[in-house]
């Protein structure tokens, strides 16, 4: 039989949030079906209207919910071998790899979770777009109501948006392995489909299919953290796509970035809870950044709001409603005002779906999918009254129409008992008085006592329940009463046990009424500032470092240049660069901080050819052999505090390598050690491309385990046919833009296929890309050597390259590098024939050799390891310094900014408290573009105020959890860092294999 | 370096030999700046050696010698004389290419297996520890690793034809690797309370045992840890944290411990005055690391040793962690490195030398260079702390010469000569 409704609902004498900038005071909305028929202050309706009284009610429109996945099935893994996979598992028509699945449609396997939906609507939300959250393309989402009747009813609509992100999910395939893996793979597929919608001869590949028929639907992307906002952003603005970006809370410490993001945001407010901070061993252990982090994430929607970022708010991550309209309020209380919050959760959402015509605002030809507060929920701890999803009506509390509030005499069979009850906002309170008589021993007198027993009381429209125990003189046991209450009267009566189990008859008069206590539960403004530091964590600057006219004097200068050193030198910076280096007086700027430098020694920034700092989610992409499409760059970690740590030991700028983990790795990033910087600015402007190769056990994968012997190669005579293999591919890609170039204007179609691996291999070919390679056996290094002469490609540069001493004649031929330890071996078996004088060697046939750490903590006292050189071998001391400055510079043809203190020459340098290679020399200040980045002095001051902050956020911490809010307990994360065989993208602490 | 034309001579048939085959019963060396490796220092000093042994320490300005006293006299003038310093806590030996697992002989299998001993693993003959050698590191604490156990350590010479001869004390001490209380492979450790019962448990057994007249049938583990209670084996507790030490000085006190170490002890610098009053020695972490936490000062690791002599903590420098074996060889750098931040030169020695023996127990014969103590004992031609200046010219093992060739100074010169053309 069909449900039996009627026509029209009227909601009267309701305060009406209409829309983000509108609300009614003393409102009507008349509805018919899902429909909203009327909405104003007078309104007349029809005869067959059930008409609902809202008086002290609040109307609000549905939230919509833009980043879930109610109704679908979690994601499960294919099955798992330990071999590597390195095809695609998934059968039929597909992309070649399973991470990208856009025709994943969720409307397909949609069904209504009941329990899941409840969770939503008690937050506020009616609307939602659900996707299944895996993989990198993700597939559609499917618009639906949060109702509760049946899938046919309440799918609104499949295919209204379209997910992506950077993790592979429960892909096992090997490709990708890594974030920078995952950008490269999607920004791929987006090539493809680029020339799949255009090319005539293709085979049939339903992804791209689906991917095509997406490419006008808003496009979300789930990000894990703020720098990856602006890679998300990054990779829309190469193919022209308006990414909306799902955020992770602590967009607030990336904002003068973001903020110039055109990019929509979506942002969770499952802001972090308060450690348990009773113990101070483990209070020394919680990272600073965690706790700026917990007191600021509530700020981030303001913050967001007062840089005019435009956002949606997602309840990603709360538990329920308590916690989402805590967190909510949080923000308010922050300075978010009502209106925007209201927006973000309604209005903005709706018009990012292209729904605005049917959501978001409660107007005439809406849908009738609102919510029933019993006060205004936004500045009000309210309560969740009634929700109309589609019009159809669901529950959630009733509101007592009954006031029993006031003092009674209770009559137990016979017995008089007072008793009290009380509301203090909507908590109802019953306190029972009982007298009992004792007898003293000393005196013989009589004594009575008055006690108060627990009552447990409950009351649901006029049936009262209440439960106690007596222990007094005339009772002893459980009382159970039950009446019917007559509240206006002030009348109970009811049926009843007594502790003899005796049924009775009871009942209680009202002798005076009492107030209702509305407790004051309306959100608080905090006067709060934030106080963001650059970066955000320990050592983090209070605000971004600027450039600085500096003189220092008196110096011993090594200049690396043909005056080699100089006595009593001043050496000026203005604007980031050196703009005078000369012995004996010279007039100083007006402006200039002048550093003494008495009996120090000032020379040029090291720079490292070889690091993997600053590096986030994965150093390899070991997926495939040839990775030459993935870059370092897309991936640079501005926080990672190896940057602060690097500059104490004065280091400047360095070359962050791909991992060692296959031949063809992926491209470098050339940077200076930018703390308190974004990422972006880390990168060195107009910087020379580089290349990761590499040969060898790693990526023959010899220490790699058991199950890795099926990826080719695993012999070196393998590795020398994936170069040819690779080279021959790019000559043949060359060649087809060749011919395709030569076409004329009007003959142009997209069918030609744009490769970024044999895009980035022509680079190569054509000089425009220089090849870092790591290499340790003579064997493979002549292999290589002959690989690049025959197919007419340079080797710049041989990294690590232990045997270089063996083959040292042959590199000086070809003009080929050598960056190599100083004195690591025996960690594998190809490194037995490793000498410490490997460099001295090298540089005697006359090949350029620098010193690198590939390592975070040997990156912090190069001076220490170049120095070595002079112990083995003999080299000179001025030698072994260039070894880390010049040379490094000359290798990575940046000689021309770096490497020598040179009038003209980017003002990267560092002040030694002594010769910098002696054992006991420190970093007294360390520059990079004439920004004072570490000091001996500010490293203190930075120290104190650490731990200055971390004080105060602790006292407020401990505040907050004896305010209520549940703390959760710390956990010490292990720091880890990247090292060239490190695999995946947590990085690792085992061995270092190198 | 000037030396006796028939020293000069024996040199070249030394470098292609381990330990000289001839005896030399007399030596003296002169001139030399000694470094006793105690503190003290002698700017021109005589050492004289005679049947292994140190017999004669003076200042050569105010002290005469006959000549014909000393079958080899060796002029050092400008050179330094050093005890031979420690690599104490090191798998050296035990391991000669980490990632080929054939190679590796530091691990065993179990949790609780103080009956495994290092000593009869250690290979003489390792390539690597000929490289550690030549830096000046004569002594080393070959030690196993893994499980709550590892095993004994054993502290060898690093010269020797065999395992025997290289030792000079077996099974010096147990290593205990206590729990983690904050995080255990990157979680929470809900365990460590049971861990330490555990191990609780695991002592009061091999103590009962220890201090019993007989037993019913012996037991290789318990065995193994008795000299723990009622002789000098050493108890090795390797520990960094806080709330790890705090429980170790307990667990210390409460097993009575004689001979207590902690080997790590990063945040033993928090608490200085209960390690001192609790007369626990500590071998500090490989002070080439990063500090632990984001936080804490840039250059904490660097340091601790300084912290450490400031509190009146014993202590003395250890190298564990990556690639520990082949870098035992720069252990001299690690103390070098602790003097920009605070120790004197010969407190960074003792570190390396002095306190290590003492902290191994073999002190009476070894860490100094003092009349009646073993002449092992090396000479540079520059600061040995240094990286620019260690250069070892001569070292000697029981009062022997030792060859300071290597397989690396070999390819070097191979790979010289056919570069020359």
């Amino acid at each position: 039989m069909e449900e039996s409704v009627v026509s029209y609902y009227l909601f009267e004498n309701a305060t009406i949030i209409v829309s983000p900038t509108k609300t009614i005071d003393k409102g009507s909305i008349l509805i018919k079906g899902n429909e909203i028929i009327e909405i104003g202050t007078t309104i007349t309706a029809p005869a067959n209207t059930v008409v609902i009284d809202c008086k002290g009610k609040t109307i609000v429109a549905a939230f919509i919910e833009t980043y879930t996945n109610v109704g679908l099935p979690e994601p499960s893994s294919p099955e798992f071998s330990f071999q590597p996979q390195m095809e695609s598992s998934k059968k039929g028509a597909y992309y070649w790899n399973e991470a990208i699945h856009p025709e994943t449609d969720p409307s397909l396997i949609y069904t209504i979770n009941s329990k899941a939906n409840d969770e939503l609507v008690k937050m506020g939300f009616g609307i939602a777009v659900t996707h299944v959250q895996d993989g990198v393309s993700r597939g559609t989402g499917a618009l639906i109501s949060l109702g509760f009747t049946n899938e046919n009813e309440q799918l609104i609509q499949p295919n209204i948006a379209s997910y992506y992100s950077f993790k592979s999910g429960v892909s096992n395939q090997t490709y990708p392995s890594s974030q920078m893996g995952s950008i490269a793979l999607l920004r791929q597929a987006f090539y493809d489909l680029q020339w799949y919608a255009h090319a005539t001869k293709k085979d049939l590949n339903l992804s791209l299919d689906a991917l095509d028929r997406q490419k006008h639907l808003p496009m979300i992307f789930a990000t894990d953290e703020k720098w990856e906002v602006l890679r998300a952003a990054k990779i829309g603005d190469e193919f022209n796509i308006p990414f909306i970006i799902m955020g992770s809370g602590n967009e607030y410490a990336a904002i003068n970035q973001i903020k110039n993001l055109k990019n929509h945001l979506i942002i969770p407010i499952n802001f972090p809870a308060p450690y348990d901070v009773k113990n101070p061993l483990i209070i020394k252990d919680i990272p600073l950044a965690d706790l700026k982090n917990w007191e600021l994430a509530p700020s981030n929607p303001v913050i967001l709001k007062e840089n005019k970022v435009n956002f949606s708010i997602s309840s990603f991550g709360n538990k329920n409603e308590e916690e989402f309209w805590k967190n909510l309020h949080k923000a308010i209380a922050r300075g978010l005002s009502v209106s925007d919050a209201l927006n973000a959760l309604t209005l903005e959402p709706a018009k990012l779906l292209k729904i605005d015509h049917q959501f978001g605002t409660l107007e005439k030809g809406k849908k009738a999918s609102f919510m029933i507060y019993d006060s205004n929920p936004f500045s009000n701890e309210a309560k969740l009254l009634e929700a109309w999803l589609l019009g159809q009506r669901k529950t959630y509390h009733t509101q007592p129409t009954h006031d029993i509030t006031g003092k009674y005499n209770m009559l137990l069979n016979g017995k008089q008992y007072p008793f009290e009850i009380t509301n203090n906002g909507g908590k109802i309170q019953l306190k029972l008085t009982s007298i009992k008589s004792n007898r003293d021993e000393k005196s013989g007198l009589i004594r009575k006592d008055t006690l108060y027993p627990v009552v447990f009381l409950q009351l649901l429209e006029n049936d009262l329940t209440l439960q106690f125990n007596l222990e007094d003189d005339f009772f002893k046991g459980s009382v159970n009463l039950h009446a019917k209450v007559n509240s206006k009267l002030g009348i109970f009566e009811g049926d009843g046990f007594l502790p003899n189990g005796k049924w009775i008859q009871w009942s209680a008069i009202r002798n005076e009424k009492l107030e209702t206590k509305t407790s004051d539960k309306s959100v608080q403004i905090e006067n709060f500032k934030p106080n963001i530091w650059f970066p955000n964590m320990a050592y983090g600057l209070d605000s971004v470092p600027q450039k600085e006219t500096i003189a220092f004097i008196n110096a011993t200068v090594w200049t690396n240049e043909k005056d080699s050193v100089l006595n009593n030198a001043t050496v000026i910076v203005t604007n980031g660069i050196i703009v005078f280096v000369g012995e004996g007086f010279h007039p100083i700027p007006l402006n200039a901080k002048i550093i003494d430098a008495k009996g120090k020694y000032l020379t040029s920034g090291i720079i490292d050819e070889h690091s993997h700092i600053a590096i986030s989610k994965g150093v390899n992409e070991f997926g495939q052999a040839s990775s030459a499409e993935v870059s370092i760059g897309d991936v640079l970690n501005p926080d990672d505090i190896s940057i602060y740590r690097q500059l104490a030991g004065g280091v400047t700028a360095a070359q962050l390598l791909h991992g060692s983990a296959n031949p063809i790795g992926g491209q470098s990033a050339l940077i200076k050690l930018k703390w308190g910087h974004s990422a972006d600015e880390l990168l060195i402007p107009n910087a020379p491309k580089f290349i990761k190769f590499a040969l060898g056990e790693n990526v023959k994968q010899s220490n790699f385990g058991d199950f890795n012997t099926t990826r080719f190669p695993q012999t070196r005579m393998g590795v020398e046919q994936v170069y040819y293999d690779a080279f021959n591919r790019a000559l043949a890609y060359q060649t087809a833009w060749k011919h395709f170039k030569k076409l004329g204007e009007g003959q142009h179609s997209h069918h030609i296929h744009k490769d970024l691996e044999l895009e980035v291999l022509s680079e190569i070919l054509n000089g425009e890309r220089f090849i870092t390679c790591h290499s340790y056996v003579q064997s493979e290094i002549l292999m290589l050597m002959k690989v690049a002469d025959s197919m007419n490609f340079k080797i710049n540069t041989f990294t690590h390259i232990l045997e270089g001493y063996k083959v040292a004649d042959k590199m000086a031929e070809r003009g080929i590098a050598g960056s190599t330890f100083a004195d690591w071996w025996a960690y594998k078996y190809e490194v037995n024939d490793a000498i410490p004088y490997n460099a001295k060697m090298m540089m005697d046939q006359g090949v350029v050799v620098a010193i690198n750490s590939d390592d975070a903590e040997m990156g912090r006292r190069l001076n220490q390891e170049a120095a070595k050189s002079v112990k083995y071998g003999g080299m000179s001391e001025l030698d072994a310094w260039k070894m880390v400055t010049l040379n490094p510079a000359i290798i990575l043809h940046l000689d021309a900014k770096m490497g020598s203190v040179k009038i003209g020459k980017d003002a990267d340098l560092v002040l030694w408290s002594e010769n910098p290679l002696s054992v006991t020399a420190k970093v007294e200040y360390t520059i990079v573009d004439g920004e004072i980045l570490y000091s001996l002095e500010q490293d203190e001051a930075l120290q104190a105020k650490n731990e200055a902050e971390k004080g105060r956020i602790i006292s407020k911490m401990l505040e907050s959890t004896e305010n209520g809010e549940a703390p959760k307990p710390f956990v010490k994360k292990r720091k880890r860092f990247f090292h060239c065989d490190t695999e995946g993208e947590n990085g690792s602490s085992e061995e270092n294999c190198h | 370096m000037q030396i006796k034309n028939t020293l000069f001579l024996l040199m070249i048939v030394l470098s292609s030999m381990s330990i000289a085959q001839k005896k030399y019963n007399s030596i003296l060396l002169e001139n030399g700046f000694l470094h006793v490796g105690n503190g003290q220092t002698i700017e021109t000093a005589l050492v004289g050696i005679k049947s292994g042994k140190i017999v004669l320490v003076k200042n050569a300005l105010a002290y005469t010698y006959k000549k014909e006293d000393w079958d080899t006299i060796i002029d050092l003038k400008g050179q330094h004389i050093y005890p031979g310093f420690v690599a104490p806590n090191c798998i050296l030996g035990l391991s000669e290419i980490e990632s080929v697992r054939a190679t590796n002989d530091f691990d065993e299998v179990g949790t609780f297996n103080p009956h495994v001993r290092a000593q009869i693993a250690f290979n003489t003959e390792s390539k690597v520890v000929s490289t550690v050698k030549t830096n000046g590191i004569l002594i080393t604490q070959s030690t196993p690793r893994g499980g709550i156990i590892s095993g004994s350590s054993a502290v060898m010479f690093t010269d020797g034809w065999n395992w025997e001869d290289a030792t000079i004390k077996a099974e010096d001490g147990i290593h205990l690797n206590w729990p983690r209380s904050i995080e255990y492979k990157g979680k929470k450790n809900e365990n460590y309370e049971s861990q330490k019962i555990e191990i609780n448990h695991f002592f009061e057994n091999a103590k009962t045992y220890a201090l019993a007249n007989e037993v019913e049938k012996s037991d290789f583990r318990l065995e193994a840890m008795k000299n723990c209670f009622v002789g000098q084996k050493r108890v090795y507790i390797h520990a960094n944290h806080l709330q790890q030490i705090l429980d170790i000085i307990d667990f210390v006190k409460k097993f009575n411990l004689k001979y207590p170490v902690i080997v790590g002890g990063y945040d033993s610098y928090l608490t200085t005055q209960k390690l001192r009053d609790a007369a626990i020695p500590v071998m500090l972490l490989r002070t080439h690391s990063l500090p632990e936490n984001d936080e804490d000062p840039v250059n904490l690791p660097y340091q601790l040793p300084f912290l450490l002599q400031q509190g009146g903590v014993k202590f003395c420098i250890q190298n564990e962690g990556d690639m520990e074996a082949m870098n035992a060889r720069n252990i001299p750098f690690l103390a070098g490195t602790a003097m920009a931040y605070g120790l004197t030169e010969e407190q960074a020695i003792q570190s390396i030398s002095l306190n290590s023996c003492e902290i191994l127990g073999i002190s009476t014969s070894f860490g100094s260079i003092e009349e009646g103590k073993n002449a092992t004992l090396f000479i540079s031609e520059g600061n040995a702390l240094d990286m620019r200046t260690n250069n070892v010219v001569l070292a000697f093992i029981n009062g022997q010469f030792i060859s300071l060739s290597n397989s690396q100074t070999d390819l070097y010169e191979k790979y010289s000569k056919k570069l020359k053309h």
